[in-house]
């Protein structure tokens, strides 16, 4: 398979392509011909440690999820073929289907509602309102915090159903659906994790919204009020346009922490994983190494199956991402 | 010419950072004497001993270092080098550092000599990377005052041989406040399953939650519950194949239907998320009874005070079921050594020295755990009821009593049972949903 420059994390893409760009630039100023030892003494270090750390993990995770191995680091001479095993166990379990649902809507859902309070916030904080910095410091605030802390206190003080925050609010205003609604019980679960993931992420997406945001010249915006557009229609027709590159760099970003999501999930149903907040990734950490308290079957291919189909949706998000927000097509 | 010669050793200077860069580096906060192999060979099989490059015997703990047991741990240890002159490298791991780590390090050859972790775990796991002890055991006389029944459990799960020494041990209980029992008229801890609901009604009945539980634990209740009914190798197997028109699944789930319909238990039962129904119900004294480990009077000491009034009981018997209340989860924590560790007889001396006399009562009082050695034979006060369950067991279920032995559904007999338990589901319904995932 050709490699899109987009199925490499970003920081290859960015070395591979400095690499590439002085290797041309002195080929074309100065033919370079006579220097192939240099290039290739300049390139091998980049090249090397790109095999190693990418390319050799990538082929061997691709090779164990056609075995059947039991613990992460067996030899490959303990590794047993099972071809396409592992992903037919895949498609055939329940919990693993429920875990890809549970991975979807916290990407589609919570993509929802991230982005659209992040580019909210982000328009009012460039609006020219007092206390910006005070407000974005405010907003931003959760992603300083520990998850291990923010997860305890939804858990244990905002959703708790004897003294929860949502419990007090519901019992002042009266509110008997909101004082006596489980947010933590198996039909709500879902909901609480993805309220609190939410407000955790809303900050991270506002910034660089806010970033692409001030990055537009006040001119458009002047001209746009002097032939007497409002405040939304310049939004509509102004702001939003232009964020087209800002707002892929944000899907991107929230897809790719989205297929890993796991620290959430295990916050959420410590001990035992639950089957509102299980997500691929933590589906594959109790296939490498053991569910729960019980010693269970493990295999370590299973979870490299597991990471190739996670590749597989990343991949395709990015290639439909791309169709739809096709880069430089407006320039400012 | 020449700067051709300089450039290609800038570059080769270059390379040789990089690579230096990227190996491994010794700290003196995670070791001092690790001796790390190249990745490469955590795909090979590391065919020569590990070396030692240092002196220090190096131990890789799973606790963590702010827990009871590590800090009594470090203690005892700075006590054994100054006894022994052997000096320790101790690194403490937590679980989930173990977990992960250990078998990666023991595949690339990294120095350890000696881990612990939880019984099954160590010896079913990572069984193949354990030294057998036998022969240190019967050479220093170890079993003289080791508790027979844990040493006899350590054989059973090793296939026959020793190959970890226990220490910690726990049992798998109902563990209940007995103020409440008490104020309840309740005299006597049930034995019997219809002995349980009459307790359970005049918890009720006295003002009080008879049974909460948390997400965490809530799985052990069934299997348990079927473990009575038809033992725990048949549970297993109902659970791993996934058999659940058994007659004891149904049977099993009408009795917790009947004491979620007679309001037995906690009114949040559905929405605990561990540790709340430990720490806000069993703890603060609204609910009486919770089935967990030995480690529960441990973890809510602070919350539940020191004055609680800790009871035991194991799991009710019940009618026509194979097992009684002689059956339960009990086990320990458990030290193994390496089998490719050149200082195996240093590596047992500390051992001992961890799990014997001074050192054991100092980790029991501690970590209010029960003592491994036979000659300490006081238990912390909190856990003096658990003294005789812990004596009547025979019969040893391994973790949950089967029903978590299934990974892929351990989650859906977790959400349904919690449903069941919390009256949204009935029996039928919890059959039924469990007869759903397999499809």
């Amino acid at each position: 398979m050709a490699a899109s420059p987009h199925t490499v994390p970003p920081c290859f893409i960015h070395t591979f392509s400095f690499t590439i760009s002085i290797f041309c630039h002195r080929k074309e100023v100065s033919g370079l011909k006579k220097n192939k030892t240099m290039i290739v003494a300049f390139l091998a270090p980049a090249v090397i440690m790109f095999a190693i750390i990418f390319v050799y993990p990538i082929i061997r995770t691709v090779a164990m999820s056609f075995f059947k191995i039991e613990g992460v680091t067996d030899a490959i001479s303990k590794w047993q073929f099972s071809g396409l095993a592992n992903y037919i166990k895949l498609f055939n379990t329940q919990l693993f289907r429920i875990s890809m649902w549970n991975i979807f809507r916290i990407w589609f859902f919570g993509g929802l509602i991230v982005m659209g309070l992040a580019l909210l916030f982000a328009a009012i904080l460039t609006s020219g309102i007092r206390f910006k910095s005070a407000f974005r410091a405010i907003i931003y605030m959760p992603n300083v915090v520990s998850a291990v802390a923010l997860a305890t206190m939804w858990l244990q003080y905002v959703f708790s159903p004897k003294f929860g925050l949502f419990k007090s609010i519901g019992d002042m205003l009266h509110w008997k659906w909101l004082s006596k609604f489980q947010w933590l019980d198996p039909d709500h679960l879902f909901l609480a994790l993805l309220v609190a993931y939410c407000f955790g992420m809303v900050g991270y997406h506002m910034l660089i919204f806010a970033s692409g945001i001030e990055r537009i010249g006040s001119d458009y915006f002047e001209a746009a009020t002097l032939d007497g557009a409002n405040r939304i229609q310049q939004f509509r027709y102004i702001t939003l346009p232009l964020l087209k590159g800002v707002t892929k760099t944000n899907i991107t970003m929230w897809s790719v922490s989205s297929a890993g999501f796991f620290l959430w999930s295990q916050l959420f149903s410590m001990v035992v994983s639950n089957t509102q907040t299980i997500t691929p990734v933590v589906y594959m950490y109790q296939n490498i190494f053991g569910a729960g308290n019980s010693v269970t079957e493990r295999n370590s291919g299973i979870g490299a199956a597991v990471g190739v189909l996670l590749s597989a949706c990343v991949v395709i998000i990015f290639i439909v991402c791309n169709k739809i927000f096709k880069d430089d097509d407006i320039e400012f | 010419m020449k700067k051709k010669i300089l450039s290609v050793l800038l570059c080769a200077a270059m390379v040789t950072g990089l690579l230096a860069g990227c190996g491994s580096k010794d700290t003196p906060a995670e070791s001092s004497s690790e001796a790390q192999a190249p990745a490469e060979t955590s795909t090979e099989e590391a065919a020569a001993p590990a070396e030692s490059t240092g002196d220090k015997l190096v131990y890789w703990s799973m606790w963590d270092a702010a827990e009871p047991q590590a800090q009594a741990i470090a203690q005892s240890i700075e006590a054994f080098t100054a006894e022994t002159g052997i000096e320790v490298d101790v690194q403490f791991k937590g679980r989930t550092g173990i977990r992960e780590g250990l078998q990666p390090a023991l595949d690339a050859g990294t120095n350890i000599d000696l881990f612990d972790e939880d019984i099954d775990r160590v010896n079913v796991t990572w069984g193949s990377y354990l030294l057998d002890l036998e022969d240190l055991a019967a050479a220093n006389d170890y079993e003289a005052t080791a508790n027979a029944g844990l040493m006899a459990a350590c054989r059973e799960v090793a296939g026959g041989t020793l190959k970890s020494i226990p220490y910690q041990p726990n049992v798998f209980a109902y563990f209940y406040n007995v103020d409440i029992f008490e104020e309840a008229g309740i005299t006597a801890p049930p034995a019997t399953w219809d002995e349980f609901l009459d307790v359970c009604q005049k918890i009720k009945d006295a003002g009080y939650t008879p049974i909460t539980n948390d997400n965490a634990y809530i799985a052990s209740l069934f299997g348990y519950h079927m473990s009575r009914l038809i033992g725990e190798p048949a549970t297993e197997e109902v659970v791993k194949n996934g058999d659940w028109d058994d007659e004891a699944v149904l049977k099993t789930a009408q009795a917790y239907e009947e004491l979620a319909s007679r309001g037995f238990f906690s009114e949040t039962i559905e929405s605990n998320q561990w540790p709340a129904g430990q720490n806000t119900e069993l703890a603060m004294g609204t609910a009486a009874m919770y089935l967990n480990g030995s480690w529960l009077p441990n973890e809510v000491k602070d919350i539940a005070g020191e004055d609680f009034n800790w009871g035991c009981f194991s799991y009710p018997a019940v009618e026509g079921g194979v097992d009684g209340t002689e059956a339960s989860n009990y086990g320990a924590q458990v030290f193994a050594i390496n089998a490719k560790s050149t200082k195996a007889e240093q590596a047992f001396q500390l051992i001992t020295y961890l799990t014997k006399g001074d050192a054991d009562k100092l980790l029991s009082d501690m970590s209010v755990g029960i003592p491994a050695d036979s000659n300490n034979a006081e238990w912390p006060a909190l856990l003096s009821n658990v003294k005789p369950v812990m004596e009547s067991l025979t019969t040893r279920y391994p973790w949950a009593a089967g029903a978590e032995a299934n990974a892929d559904m351990t989650p859906i007999i977790v959400e349904n049972f919690t449903k069941l338990c919390g009256g949204s589901l009935d029996a039928q319904g919890f059959v039924d949903a469990l007869k759903a995932a397999g499809k």
